[in-house]
């Protein structure tokens, strides 16, 4: 058995108990720090707990045995403890201002009257598989729970930034909500793009999630859709949309949601980097999903380890499996390709003839040739996640 | 008879509850959607310090901040407030913040 990598998967054990939400309204008090509770919250299905108010909410991995995340499941992160739990379109406007031509301010029809397009793509936490890091680090403590695979619907910012008329001179494209701090001292939360990103064709502004109109907590009635970048940027609520021609200055760009200048976008484990940058486009990772880690199965009886693998924009090229911790390595079969911001499936029958214990790794390969660590790479915020992932099947 | 039909009522009863249930604390009304959120219940472990660090540490979020974390040592606990202070503008003495320091790494810490 390989202690890390169980030790640190185990630190976090999921309380299996349904919270008596529907009779209090309340969330039960937490047991202690390793605990993590299943909860209700509206439009939500049971969701692993993180924090309360604002909400933070994991996605059990089983709902990751589906090609796409059903909404109700889809994970739950928002920074500023005033979060809209009120939105009423025949007053909600998205305004497009700053330096351009011409203000604009549209209605949820106005909007629509825009070209529709949609894909499906990976949303994934900056922060997603941070309680995995050694040394630990302060913040969401997510196991890998805070993403999903959704197919987005809405109309292009391009087309939105292209109608307002963008000034020479211009720099960024900075993007806010409607969430608020509860105290005026606390930073407004604000996202900004380089100008030429932003008018990159599959930047959206969703209002469909898989078919649907979005649930209040993902950000309904519009949120950004930056596909193959952390879901930082994927600002939700959107609201206010400005064109500027300097730098944004504020905290959520210069100081939080950064890493390491540095090809790795990392440092030494407990280090400090001398420079960072915003950070930008996801790492390829993949993960098994079934059986769970820690599943025991028969000698002699076949199965299929499934998963999912993907990459910050680029396609999967290829998924190699170890059953033998590291030793020996076999492609496995990958599923249906739903373009290169999905994620993909990948399949690999096994029949184990013996007893015993075994040490299963996963590692893909996107089609620049970008893959995965076998040690985790450090960063002081806990950003970028991606070392190939150990698990243990036991085997009677 | 009279008793079939109340027991077919209660049952149809429990199914709309159980239905539901799905969407709760969810209201959409024409254009308008709303939900309410479940309120936060933490409660802290009883030590030396705890009101001070109830109190201040949840006007701008949940306690769950603090008791979902993992293990730090005080000097990074210390370090986290100090950061709420000057980052945040959380207004805490420099001596309720030490309190809150000793506090926290006692019952969430590791290390004096
Ligand atoms: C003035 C508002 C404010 C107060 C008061 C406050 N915090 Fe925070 N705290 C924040 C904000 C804003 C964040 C970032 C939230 C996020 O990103 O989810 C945060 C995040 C945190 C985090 C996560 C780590 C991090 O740095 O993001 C911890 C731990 C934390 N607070 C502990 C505390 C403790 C302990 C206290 C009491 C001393 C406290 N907070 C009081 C505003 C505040």
């Amino acid at each position: 058995m390989e202690s890390k990598g169980v030790s640190r998967r185990d630190f976090i054990k999921t309380v299996g108990i349904t919270t008596a939400l529907a009779a209090t309204g309340t969330i039960p008090p937490v047991l202690y720090a390793s605990e993590r509770r299943l909860v209700t919250f509206p439009e939500k299905t049971e969701l692993l707990l993180l924090t309360s108010s604002p909400p933070q909410l994991e996605t059990p991995l089983k709902y990751f045995r589906e090609l796409v995340t059903p909404n109700e499941a889809l994970f739950v992160r928002w920074h500023l403890s005033n979060i809209p739990t009120s939105v009423d379109l025949d007053s909600w406007r998205l305004v497009i201002h700053g330096n351009v031509d011409k203000p604009i301010s549209l209605s949820m029809d106005e909007l629509k009257k825009f070209e529709k397009v949609g894909y499906t793509a990976v949303i994934q936490c900056a922060g997603n598989g941070r309680s995995f890091f050694e040394p630990p680090i302060f913040g969401g403590q997510w196991m890998n729970g805070a993403m999903g695979n959704v197919t987005w619907g809405g109309v292009r910012l391009k087309d939105l930034l292209k109608s307002a008329g963008i000034k020479s001179g211009s720099m960024e494209v900075a993007f806010k909500g409607l969430d608020k701090a509860a105290l005026p001292t606390v930073p407004g939360f604000l996202k900004s793009l380089p100008l030429d990103k932003a008018l990159e064709d599959d930047i959206i502004v969703a209002y469909e999630m898989n078919g649907s109109e979005l649930p209040m907590l993902n950000g309904f009635p519009v949120r950004l859709v930056v596909p193959g970048w952390y879901a930082t940027y994927w600002v939700k609520s959107l609201s206010d949309i400005e064109v500027t021609d300097k730098p944004s200055e504020n905290f959520w760009m210069k100081t939080a949601y950064r890493i390491p200048d540095d090809p790795c976008g990392c440092v030494e484990p407990g280090g400090a980097p001398k420079k960072t940058v915003p950070i930008n486009r996801m790492t390829t990772r993949s993960l098994l999903i079934n059986p769970e880690d820690g599943s025991r199965l028969k000698s002699g009886q076949s199965i299929e380890l499934m998963g999912v693998a993907f990459s910050g924009g680029y396609s999967i090229r290829e998924v190699l499996v170890s059953i033998d911790g590291g030793m020996n390595w076999s492609p496995a079969r990958l599923g249906k390709d739903l373009g290169r911001y999905s994620w993909i499936q990948w399949f690999y029958p096994w029949q184990p003839a013996k007893a015993g214990n075994y040490q299963v790794m996963v590692r893909a390969t996107n089609s620049i040739g970008e893959s995965q660590p076998l040690d985790g790479l450090w960063n002081p915020s806990g950003y970028l996640l991606n070392k190939i992932e150990k698990y243990n099947l036991i085997v009677a | 008879m009279k008793f079939i039909i109340l027991l077919f009522i209660s049952a149809a009863l429990f199914f709309t509850s159980a239905a539901l249930a799905g969407d709760q604390g969810f209201v959409k009304e024409g254009s308008k959607r709303s939900i309410t959120l479940p309120a936060p219940n933490i409660t802290l472990k009883e030590g030396p310090g705890r009101d001070v660090t109830s109190s201040y540490c949840r006007i701008c979020h949940s306690l769950d901040y603090i008791t979902t974390q993992q293990k730090f040592t005080k000097a990074k606990w210390m370090a986290v407030v100090t950061k709420m202070i000057k980052v945040y503008g959380a207004p805490i003495s420099g001596e309720n913040a030490k309190i809150i320091a000793d506090y926290i790494t006692t019952h969430y810490g590791i290390g004096g």
